[in-house]
Order: structure tokens, then sequence, then C-alpha cells
């Protein structure tokens, strides 16, 4: 026990000083005394990898490019976008697709509804000619659905965590149909088929899984 | 429990517990602790098993924040729960990605047994009951013959829906809810620590004397404390320099009240309220004794039942607001951030945190030497306090995230010229 003659504290330690005044402690160290608290070792926090820093820097700036030389030659269409686009849905797919630890079910859903978000963009930017919402638009949303019951079906444990998103996308599924009432959508058939795997998934699920769509449900809309 | 039903576990955060995750950052952790000290060095694997036993016991700290549409919840979390040993950080921000969704932690070291905690889970009374419960799990594994006397739940109870229950909204009163509005308080100087580093120190001291020297001023412990660190932080901070802006701000020292003592409750969750001293110290005269009748005076005021109510209400009435209700949780955030910036850290000097004594069975009580507790300080609380007693050991601690010790010292150089034996731990770095 050692002892600070100024605070006049006892103190069981082996550093030199007083805590509280900085005075030199007088006294022996007891015996086999370990340190109630361990040792200080900075945690650095974390700085990015210089590859990493490089390539968001080279990115960052080419958009900017893009962007400076699509308005220094406008002619009516923004053309940038289309690159510009492409550069996030890759980061997004790298992070989301590739390094997220989040369910897969999710990362499904977002990465489709993005790269769907994505088409439509490069639709619009070039010549406007609709065969993004005509086929790629529902033959991704049944894909996705499709992809997504598969693994719930094989990983049946856990569905509860990956059944909201597969309502999300089988909610999804219907704004092609939606969008054939406003003519926007010419071709129909494709939207059909959308429409009637995600009529039939919500059915299956309701026939199927009743509770715990509701119990889901209940979790994420208390108010 | 079967699959089935596990899977089913859910709760609501409770009243008090909405608003930490949307303020809590690494700088304001919002995270306390609580450490026991045994007779003997910790077995990693026991204390392992001990805690798997407590997690199966009490459902409601086997859990992962998820965001709802409205609000977030509490759900099942299916991940293992790992004890690690001590790091010199005090009561460091909570990642739930690095601690497999969960927002509390176990740690050891040497005979030492800690508990970190996220606010949102429980508040400082139902740790303790976490705390008591496990060292007996503990000590029942290492074999010692200890019984729980009827003072621990021990894993032979099944969980009850009282522990988990939100109690602030089954006592809150809809016609006694007026908002009070506050000014932002004065605010520790000193120069800041690194981020990674908040420094410790706790001083132990006999509870009798203590008791006895409370009692001589006509005072609660509480009270006492309270009433001599608004002095120290005067003789310190304030006086004689009264004519600087910053010291026209008011000191208030917030003091968390435990309402299982004042309504009938025996929540783990959070269900306590506060009571705060208050007074704008730019006189140069400001004597103990006068702080002493003060803090009594608005002790007795904050404490009455009516004023419980009513501060337990306003916080009730700010969640079951139809529009904040309704609103997505996205948006929520921001509200509630505002919300707390209304009512909550800007508005306290520090907080000092009494949580009584700690009682073990008879049988436990050869095996326990020590505990202790300990509260984060963040940016806008520099310096916090909380005090612990077991049998005649009162132990104060102060966690800071400035460098300097001034208010420390003078505060246990007080108790030394009453001719006061202190003890004093520290974690602290010699070179900063």
């Amino acid at each position: 026990m050692k002892y600070c003659d100024k605070c006049k504290i006892k103190i069981d330690t082996k550093k030199t000083y007083c805590p509280l005044c900085q005075q030199t402690l007088s006294g022996e160290i007891s015996d086999d005394l370990i340190e109630k608290y361990p040792e200080y070792i900075s945690i650095n926090r974390k700085v990015y990898p210089v590859t990493k820093r490089i390539i968001m820097f080279v990115t960052i700036v080419s958009m900017i490019i893009l962007l400076v030389i699509n308005f220094a030659t406008y002619n009516g269409r923004l053309w940038s976008l289309i690159p510009i686009g492409s550069i996030f849905y890759f980061w997004i797919l790298v992070s989301v697709g590739i390094f997220s630890k989040a369910n897969i079910a999710f990362r499904l859903a977002t990465l489709t509804s993005l790269l769907i978000a994505l088409l439509v963009l490069i639709d619009e930017a070039s010549l406007s000619e609709g065969w993004s919402y005509n086929y790629l638009m529902p033959i991704l949303l049944t894909v996705c659905n499709l992809a997504i019951s598969v693994i719930i079906l094989i990983k049946r444990i856990d569905y509860r965590d990956y059944i909201l998103y597969l309502l999300t996308i089988v909610i999804f599924s219907i704004i092609p149909i939606v969008l054939v009432f406003f003519k926007v959508i010419t071709i129909i058939w494709p939207s059909l088929v959308a429409f009637g795997l995600a009529i039939s998934i919500l059915l299956f699920i309701i026939f199927f899984f009743p509770k715990s769509i509701k119990d889901e449900i209940k979790k994420r809309f208390h108010a | 429990m079967n699959k089935e039903s596990k899977h089913d576990t859910w709760f609501r955060l409770d009243n008090s517990g909405k608003i930490f995750p949307e303020v809590s950052s690494h700088r304001e952790t919002n995270v306390f602790r609580v450490a026991i000290s045994l007779t003997e060095k910790i077995d990693k694997d026991l204390l392992q098993l001990s805690v798997n036993t407590i997690l199966s016991r009490y459902p409601m700290f086997k859990v992962k924040l998820k965001k709802g549409l409205f609000w977030s919840y509490f759900d099942y979390n299916s991940k293992p729960f790992i004890v690690e040993e001590l790091k010199h950080y005090v009561c460091g921000e909570i990642n739930p990605k690095k601690n497999n969704g969960y927002l509390f932690r176990v740690m050891y070291r040497n005979a030492d047994i800690i508990i970190e905690m996220f606010h949102s889970l429980a508040d400082g009374a139902g740790v303790i009951m976490l705390l008591k419960a496990l060292t007996y799990e503990y000590l029942l594994l290492t074999g010692k013959d200890v019984k729980p006397d009827n003072l621990i739940s021990t894993k032979n109870q099944r969980p009850s829906i009282e522990e988990y229950e939100d109690a602030n909204s089954k006592f809150y009163n809809r016609k006694n809810k007026k908002h009070v509005p506050e000014k932002r308080a004065y605010r520790i100087k000193g120069s800041p620590l690194s981020e990674d580093l908040t420094g410790l120190i706790s001083g132990t001291m006999s509870t009798k004397e203590m008791i006895d020297l409370s009692r001589n001023n006509d005072m609660t412990i509480t009270e006492y404390f309270a009433a001599l660190m608004m002095h120290i932080i005067y003789v310190t901070q304030i006086q004689y320099r009264g004519h600087i802006s910053s010291n026209q701000k008011p000191v208030k020292i917030f003091v968390p009240v435990n309402l299982r003592k004042h309504f009938p409750s025996n929540t783990l969750r959070n269900f306590s309220n506060f009571v705060k001293t208050d007074l704008v110290m730019n006189q140069d005269d400001i004597s103990f004794e006068y702080l002493k009748s003060l803090v009594k005076e608005q002790f007795k005021k904050g404490m009455t039942k009516s004023e419980l109510i009513r501060k337990m209400s306003e916080n009730v009435a700010f969640e079951k607001n139809v529009f904040l209700r309704f609103t997505p949780y996205f948006l929520k955030k921001y509200a509630l951030k505002i919300g707390y910036n209304m009512l909550g850290v800007k508005l306290n000097t520090m907080s000092l945190t009494n949580i009584g004594k700690v009682d073990f069975p008879e049988s436990m009580e050869p095996y326990v030497k020590d505990v202790t507790a300990a509260v984060y300080s963040g940016r806008y609380n520099t310096l916090n306090c909380s005090i612990i007693s077991y049998k005649d050991r009162l132990k104060i601690t102060f966690t800071r995230s400035i460098v300097e010790t001034t208010i420390e010292r003078e505060f246990f150089r007080h108790f030394t010229n009453l001719a006061i034996d202190v003890e004093v731990e520290s974690n602290y770095v010699e070179e900063y």
C-alpha cells in the first residue's frame, strides 16, 4: 500500500505518482499486486488504406470531369448520368453485394431495386425507347422474387428475417401492372408474368406462414 | 422455451430507452458499468457458462436492436454472447456489430467481473439485479455453497412480464405533464483527454462514517455529496471569476432517483427520474453551509410525488404524442434529438448517481470483496460521479473526459481533512 502525504490517501499501485495531485507517493508496493485496471493501449481510429483513398479520389474526380464535359457541350441529353450512375451502382454492388454481412434477401432486394433504377436512368438518358420498363423491370422483379422464395424454401430456419424483403419485392412487382394502366408500358406479357408470380407468392405466404407474417408486421409496425 | 416461441420474443423499448440509440455516439456513449470483486481469480469458461445461464433466465437481455417503421425494438438475438477480458477503456461505445448485436458487455480481470450496459436496456438498479444473479450463478458453478435467500432471481424462476414492463407508462398522469423550460447548465472546463481515454478515480470510505457525517448535518448521503460537489465546483472553477460570461450559467447536479422506491414496480428496465440542484454561482461569497440548506430544500421540492410524476409524464407525453408516434422512424430520429436537447444532457453540469446499498445473501458475503459503479463521461458532462456501497465500503467513482483532477482532489481532501480514511483506485496514465 502506498500513501500520498499531501492528499492523505492510501493507494495500492505500482505507479509512482498520486493520481490526484501528481506528487510522488511514499510507501512500498504490496506483494503480488495486480493493478486493478489494465494498461492504456491507444485504440487508433481507423484510417482508410491508401488504395481505397486513391480509388475514391479518382472516382469523385472523374464524376466531376464527366459533369463538366456534359454541361460544356450540352445538347439536350444528360448522358453523363449513365457513367455516373454506373459508378455508383458499382460501389453499391461491392459494398452491399460482396462485403456486407446483412442477410441475403435484403441484399438481393436492394441490389435488384437499384439495378432497375439504374436501367431506367440509362434508358431515359439515352434514347428513351422504353426497353427498361417494358422488359427489364418485370423480368428482374420476377427473377428476384423467385430467387428469394427459393432461398427461403431451402433455408427454412430463419425465414422470418427474409419474409419482409420478399413482401417488399412482391409489392414492387405490382408497379409494372399499374404502369400498364397508365400506358407507360406497351409490351404487356412480362408485366403479367411478374404480377402473376407475385400474387402466387403472396397467396403462398398467406396460406402457409400466416402467424409469422402477422408477428413480423406487428413488430415492425408497432407505434 | 421451444425454438418457435424464442423467435417470437421481442420487446418494445421503454420510454427513456427510446431516446438513447439516437443520441449516442463514440463521444456520448450512454454506457455505464458495474463491477464486483470476488476473492479468487475469475475462470473465464465458468463465467461464460454462467452468462449463458443468465441470458436464458433474462430473455430481455438476449436481444439486438432493430429498426421498425415507427419505433426501433429489441428482437431475439440468436448469436452467442462472448465474455471478454477487461480493456483499458471505461464505458466505451458498445458497437453491436463487434458484439454479435448485444447491447451489453461482460468482462473479467483478475478477480473482478465487470458488466457494461447500454442505457436503453436497463438502468443502474436493473443492472445490479443482473450482476447479483450472475455472481450467484458463477459462485454456484465454482462449487461454492451459496443460497439465493430470495434476494436473487435464479435460473429456477421463470422470467416474469413484470421484469420487463415499461413502468413509466404505467404510472404516468395525463393531467400532470407541464413542461418546465430549463436553462443550459454550466460546463466543467478542462483540457480534453484523447477520445479513447476516460479517466477513472475512485475512493473507498467507511459507510458508517459517511452516514454519521451526513446525519450530523441533518442530510442524506446523496444530499451531502451533491452539496459538497456544488461547493467544490464553485471553489475550483467559479469563485472570484463571477464576471466571466460562461459563469452566469447555473450549476446543476443531476441526481437520478430510483422510482422503484417510490412506486411499486420490479422492472429491470429504465425506471428512474431525477432531481437537480440549480444555482447561478456568480457571487464571491457562497458558503458551504448555504449550499447545504439550498440542496436540502431543492431535493425536498423535487422529490415530491407530484413532481416526480410530472417529470415522468412530461417524457411519456412526448412519446405518446400522436404526431410523433406516426412519424416514420427515419424522421423521428431528428425529433428525438431535438427533444433530447430540450430535456437532455446539456442541461446538466454533472451527474451524481447513487446506486445505494447492495445486499447479498449471507452465504455469498464471504466471497464478495467489493462493488464498483461508473458512468460514462462525454463532451458535455466532462465529469461524472457514481456512488455504491457494500457493507462498510462506500465507493465513489469519478469518471472524467478531461485531464485535470482538481475536483476529485479537493473532493477527497475534504474527507481526509475530516480525518476520514480514503483508499484510492485509478486507471491513470502517467503521461497524457
